[in-house]
């Protein structure tokens, strides 16, 4: 074990462990932490969904879902233990000494309550404020957290304001008692990537002003390096490497965060093939019964004697240790090559898109005024066959918008789109009929997309139910077990409802429905976010598989750019509602001729870790917030 | 993958103490309703004008022949009783399913295609709200006259509102779903997306509806019958006994506490099936449980 | 200050709006009415008269007109505060209503503030001993509660307080021999400025066992909507991080989770007070308490049109008050409608 002495640690973890206490039996959440963060120091916790990272967060506040204990091990703030402290004592220090960054900054803050009665709670409560001085006080804080307008801040709600307004309110709220711990619990996930990098830099530049130290918990292995001065990558409940940041991503020692950061796309230099990792992250049951290591099942480097004992966290260099017992055949892991560059063979155009506009109005009453807007504006764009073409912007950019035209969920308010040679901008019925012949949709969010109450067999093959053709229950049958073959479930899952599936398992089902009745056009509109790096990397490999048997073309909206980069052919970049760059792939990203396009891939952190990240361009005027 | 039914456990919502509970009591109503002449000990209009007022038969006084008593005409109150279980019951299940199928219709209407349809829609219930359901369905008796068929017209008429508002934040709700897109694309028409996507997930909240207005609709017949705008004096129903026995508050108090429990135990019986269905067929109703 | 204009914009139109419901509403209520197989010209005439002198009454009473001209006059009469003239009690039906009204109100308000203070403090109960076996058992009796609506609680409570234990009257408003000021009408009211203390006692005795049965049978919804609301505060991420600054729970609790779970607990008040409006009709022929109910209850066995009509548009009326003060409270309390 390698926690050295060092000057008093602000917050140290000894043996910690969290179980989830059932009536009957109870299951180890968290396993083995020991930590030690020094004041002044970030702390970067990287795993994915199921890690067990936000546990770490609750522990320390000692706010634990229902049925979940501290059962051994120790958490130390300054010295004293908060798992066995007094109530009164901690929640004492809460606000105070340990400050809190949440996840969803929307929600984080009292929809009834203006920004200013929430401050004045906070600083009142923390003594740094007594009667109408809470005023001046505020006004201060929002200043050094790069608010303007501080003062008609306070009377505002929080609905009024954008996410990154309230994340930048909350962390006002956070250093405004000059914490010695901060706790950022995904801070950036619910915001855009450019806000993203401001508040991430935000974060930075307080925790600098007031020594803070800070557990920065995200899923992104290349944020975390940039920010953080130590990561911690979790697996499954139990650290699997903790090192210094930069030496631990330009060489991690873990199979698993060697193939966590081969599994996501770069951003800048050559592209390269993913790394896949193979089913998921074993579930608590499985991990209770378990002997060996637990990544054991999925490590390209296992053997036989890693199924035995559960490897130890062994020193592997100075301040950086591993679990792993072959850590030395760890760089030997690379991704596979890259699919051979397909040239599109014909430049015929399958669909087209002319100055295409859409303007949403209000809801329909007989008195109010509708007013509208242009959430689509004169977009112009082709897609040829067998052409991957990504559609990049930020929230509320209009690319949404543009599928739903594109689909005919939607009828545009001006413009023309043609699809083989057929206009069918008008969207009439037989345009419809026409239509779905050739393009199918992919949604965004499996849990929405899949009727919770039919069965998977039933959803992957309803196209049948809708045309009447092979609808016999035998004929159905068929259809979804080649469709499941091909999208990679076993068969029995056509039983199943989608309840009973993982996420990334329902997205494969919904992509299976698109594909039922082999349209020549999918649309997938951001159907690989939020979802873990691991099942993003089998999805993003499963559309190219897809691509080659089929020959489809996709239209595919993303936020990512460096999933756009890697899957598609040519990009186009979004703003309010219009396009404002496009051409092949490689060429916009590597030499953005937009102010928008440079800032929004300035404000992705670079895969090389030594690299500088200046997210936030001045030249860019491109206000987002 | 196919469970064979013999060894298929009980599904969830029939686990539930409380859904048994509820189709104990509403199981016990019906056969009384159904054997009703089998059952009771006399005939519900005999009089005995000998035994008037009998106390019931472990009371001083009491007679074996009318285990609950008499009334102020010497009826059998027991026989009475389960012979009210008819009309109670009878109106709870066609009301509550009339009600339901005109709810649920222009629920689905309004919430599905929106627009102006749902603010048509939307108004007449605003219309409906205004009156207070009590006088409204006093003044459609008026208008449409005494009887077992108009009571019931009169429920459904007043009480269908209760379920398009309900339902039709369920529809909106379940409208903006990918799937209900997902089906369009592909091509159902919106006669089947409706009944093959939205229905099935408003379903539970339609068959808690309908549980909870059974005993709502048994309560507004007990109000009518009680101020004698009901079935006609010749049939026997609970809200007449208890208009009947108030005559005689002091000297046969029993005769007012019997319609008042069955009542009572009728109603509980389907609230309780109502929220034990609630609970189990769909967790995420506490949202609309409210409106 | 440009918060009370915005509020009072928003009156403006919810009063507007209710303007076309309250019309339709008389229109609707006129046409059921219309449709009764008894014939108001014959009912206002003695039995022996003959076919002309009921055909003669006919056309003066417009009964011959087309159904469309009838309500037109029957309207202009209406914005005249002429709603006609009770043919059993002959006397003006705005005179009869405005006898009774007073009653009926007096009793809707008091039994509301019970409703309220039962409901907010049964909520809040339920909230509190979330997760407890006493909350299950808790749960259970508000289903029992739920069971018994205002029409068996009069009864319930009348058999216990006035007839088995006879410690509380259960008939009228006032026992005999009191004296009754005439004021406004609003007897608590009426008596309390004349200084009459013993009317005043007596008629809040009078009071007790109607409104309890009133707020009782309204509460059960009011405390389970409370409670789920609260519920559903709880797991919103603004509680979590409330805490995680270190308020206390009690603060967390009034500042922050009945701030936002009274919202949805109002918009169900302002319907079931509508509901609660039209449940007095009962309760006051239960203990025989001289309001509109029993004018109403009078008028139907009469088949009394003119008071028909005239008391069940006033019931409208009040029901639209009613859903407009609880919608500007709703507005006051509730900034994303309030404010954009």
């Amino acid at each position: 074990m390698a926690i050295l002495p060092t000057k008093n640690p602000i917050l140290s973890a000894q043996n910690l462990c969290v179980e989830s206490v059932g009536a009957k039996e109870s299951f180890p959440v968290l396993t083995d932490l020991n930590f030690s963060l020094e004041p002044g120091k970030i702390l970067g916790l990287v795993g994915e969904s199921g890690a067990g990272k936000s546990m770490i967060g609750r522990t320390i506040s000692q706010y634990l879902p229902k049925g979940f204990a501290v059962t051994k091990g120790t958490l130390a703030f300054d010295g004293e233990d908060l798992v066995s402290m007094l109530p009164e004592r901690r929640r004492n220090l809460l606000g105070r000494d340990i400050a809190f960054i949440p996840q969803e900054p929307l929600s984080g803050l009292n929809p009834v309550l203006t920004v200013g009665q929430q401050i004045k709670e906070h600083l009142l409560r923390i003594g740094l404020a007594s009667g109408e001085n809470w005023r001046e006080r505020a006004l201060k804080e929002f200043e050094s957290v790069h608010l303007p307008h501080g003062a008609a801040l306070l009377e505002k709600y929080p609905h009024q304001l954008s996410g990154g307004m309230c994340q930048r309110i909350l962390i006002a709220m956070a250093f405004a008692s000059r914490p010695r711990l901060l706790i950022a619990d995904e801070p950036t996930t619910a915001l855009d990537v450019t806000i993203q990098a401001r508040i991430v830099k935000l974060i930075a530049e307080m925790q600098k002003r007031d020594g803070t130290a800070v557990i920065f918990i995200t899923h992104d292995l290349r944020l975390a390096s940039q920010i953080s001065d130590e990561i911690m990558v979790l697996y499954a409940g139990r650290p699997a490497e903790r090192g210094p940041a930069k030496q631990l991503f330009s060489s991690p020692a873990h199979p698993y965060t060697r193939c966590l950061q081969l599994a996501n796309p770069t951003i800048t230099g050559p592209r390269r093939g993913l790394f896949i990792l193979p089913e998921r992250m074993p579930g608590l049951r499985v991990l209770k019964e378990l002997k060996g290591c637990r990544f054991a099942s999925r490590c390209p480097n296992a053997i036989e004697a890693c199924t035995r004992a559960e490897p130890p966290l062994a020193d592997i260099g100075p301040n950086h240790i591993a679990a792993c017992i072959r850590t030395e055949k760890t760089p030997d892991i690379v991704p596979p090559p890259l699919a051979p560059g397909r040239e599109i063979a014909s430049a015929r155009i399958h669909l087209n898109g002319e100055k295409l506009t859409k303007a949403y109005t209000t809801a329909w009453s007989p008195f109010a005024k509708r007013s509208s807007f242009k959430a689509v504006n004169s977009v112009d764009f082709s897609l040829g066959e067998g052409e991957f073409v990504g559609i990049v912007g930020e929230s509320g950019s209009g690319k949404s918008s543009l599928a739903r035209l594109v689909v005919g969920l939607d009828t545009p308010t001006d413009g023309r789109i043609t699809l083989a040679g057929r206009d069918i901008t008008a969207n009439g019925n037989a345009d419809r009929a026409y239509r779905r012949e050739y393009i199918q949709m992919v949604f965004q969010d499996p849990q929405s997309a899949l009727n919770p109450r039919r069965r998977i067999g039933s959803i992957v093959t309803q196209a049948n139910e809708a045309s009447g053709l092979h609808n016999s229950t035998r004929e159905r049958m068929d259809r979804a077990a080649e469709l499941l073959k091909e999208i990679g479930l076993p068969p029995d899952a056509a039983m199943r409802f989608p309840s009973q599936l993982s996420g990334g398992q329902k997205q494969r089902v919904n992509i299976a429905r698109a594909l039922c009745t082999l349209p020549r056009i999918l649309v997938a509109d951001e159907i690989v976010s939020g979802l873990d790096v691991s099942v993003q990397a089998q999805l993003l490999d499963l559309l190219l598989k897809l691509r080659d048997e089929h020959g489809f073309s996709m239209l595919f909206i993303s936020h990512d750019l460096s999933v756009v980069r890697y899957l598609c052919d040519r990009v186009m970049v979004m703003y309010r509602g219009e396009v404002v760059e496009s051409g092949r792939t490689e060429t916009v990203f590597a030499d953005p001729k937009h102010a928008y396009t440079r800032s929004l891939l300035a404000a992705v952190p670079p895969d090389d870790v030594n690299a500088e990240w200046s997210p936030v361009l001045a030249e860019a005027g491109y206000q987002v917030e | 993958m196919q469970q064979h039914a013999k060894g298929r456990p009980l599904p969830l919502w029939l686990k539930s103490g409380r859904v048994q509970t509820g189709l104990v009591i509403i199981f016990i109503l019906v056969v009384c309703a159904i054997f009703a002449p089998y059952l009771a000990p006399n005939d519900p209009n005999e009089q005995n004008l000998l035994s008037i007022l009998t106390p019931p038969v472990w009371a001083d006084g009491g007679d074996a022949m009318f285990p609950l008593g008499t009334d102020s005409l010497g009826r059998c109150v027991l026989s009475r009783l389960i012979f009210g279980a008819r009309v109670a019951l009878t109106v709870a299940f066609t009301a509550s399913i009339g009600a339901m199928i005109v709810g649920a219709f222009f629920a689905h209407v309004a919430g599905y295609f929106g627009g102006w349809v749902d603010w048509m829609i939307g108004r007449i219930v605003e219309i409906w709200l205004s009156f207070p359901p009590v006088i409204l369905s006093l003044i459609l008796m008026v208008g449409l006259g005494t009887g077992l068929r108009n009571v019931v017209l009169a429920i459904i008429l007043v009480d269908w509102t209760r379920f398009c508002r309900v339902l039709r934040s369920e529809v909106i709700v379940l409208r903006r779903r990918d799937y209900v897109s997902a089906a369009q694309l592909i091509g159902f028409s919106h006669w089947r997306t409706i009944t093959r996507e939205i229905l099935p997930g408003t379903l539970p909240l339609l068959i808690t509806l309908m549980s909870l207005e059974m005993g709502v609709a048994i309560i507004v017949e007990a109000i009518l019958s009680f101020v004698g705008m009901s079935v006609g004096s010749e049939t026997a129903a609970w809200g007449q006994m208890i208009a009947d026995a108030r005559q005689n508050i002091y000297e046969a108090p029993f005769n007012l506490i019997a319609p008042i429990f069955a009542i009572f135990f009728a109603v509980f019986g389907f609230n309780i099936l109502g929220d034990g269905l609630r609970r189990t067929l769909d967790t995420r109703l506490t949202q609309t449980e409210r409106t | 200050m440009r918060m009370f204009a915005t509020i009072a914009k928003l009156l403006v139109k919810r009063v507007l709006t209710a303007i076309p419901i309250l019309l339709l509403v008389s229109a609707l209520l006129f046409c059921i009415l219309r449709i009764l197989p008894v014939d108001p010209a014959a009912m206002s005439l003695p039995p022996n008269a003959t076919v002309q002198e009921v055909e003669a009454m006919r056309t003066e009473m417009g009964l011959n007109l087309p159904l469309y001209q009838q309500y037109g006059i029957w309207l202009n009469k209406l914005f005249h505060g002429d709603i006609g003239r009770s043919i059993h009690f002959r006397q003006d039906v705005t005179s009869l209503i405005g006898s009774t009204l007073p009653a009926t109100i007096e009793l809707a308000v008091i039994a509301m503030m019970v409703a309220t203070v039962f409901g907010l403090a049964g909520g809040l109960f339920l909230f509190y001993v979330r997760g407890t076996r006493a909350e299950a058992v808790m749960d259970f009796v508000s289903i029992l509660l739920l069971s018994l609506p205002e029409f068996l609680w009069s009864l319930f409570l009348l058999l216990i307080f006035g007839v088995f234990f006879e410690v509380l009257p259960f008939t009228g408003r006032l026992s005999p021999g009191f004296e009754r000021p005439l004021v406004t009408g609003f007897l608590l009211f009426d008596s309390l400025i004349t200084g009459n203390i013993p009317t005043l006692l007596n008629a809040l005795q009078h009071m007790i066992l109607p409104c309890l049965a009133l707020g009782i049978a309204l509460s059960p919804s009011l405390m389970r909507v409370l409670r789920s609301s609260l519920l559903d505060a709880y797991q919103d991420d603004y509680i979590q991080q409330a805490r995680l600054r270190g308020l206390s729970e009690k603060r967390i609790l009034i500042r922050h989770g009945l701030k936002n779970a009274i919202l949805p607990t109002l918009s169900l008040m302002g319907v079931q007070f509508g509901f609660l409006f039209g449940g007095t009709l009962l309760v006051e022929i239960i203990y025989s308490y001289p309001g509109m109910g029993n004018l109403m209850v009078d008028a139907i066995r009469n088949a009394d049109l003119p008071i028909i009509q005239g008391a069940g548009l006033t019931y409208c009326v009040a029901v639209l008050v009613i859903s407009i003060v609880v919608d500007s409270l709703y507005l006051i309390l509730n900034p994303k409608l309030r404010v954009r």
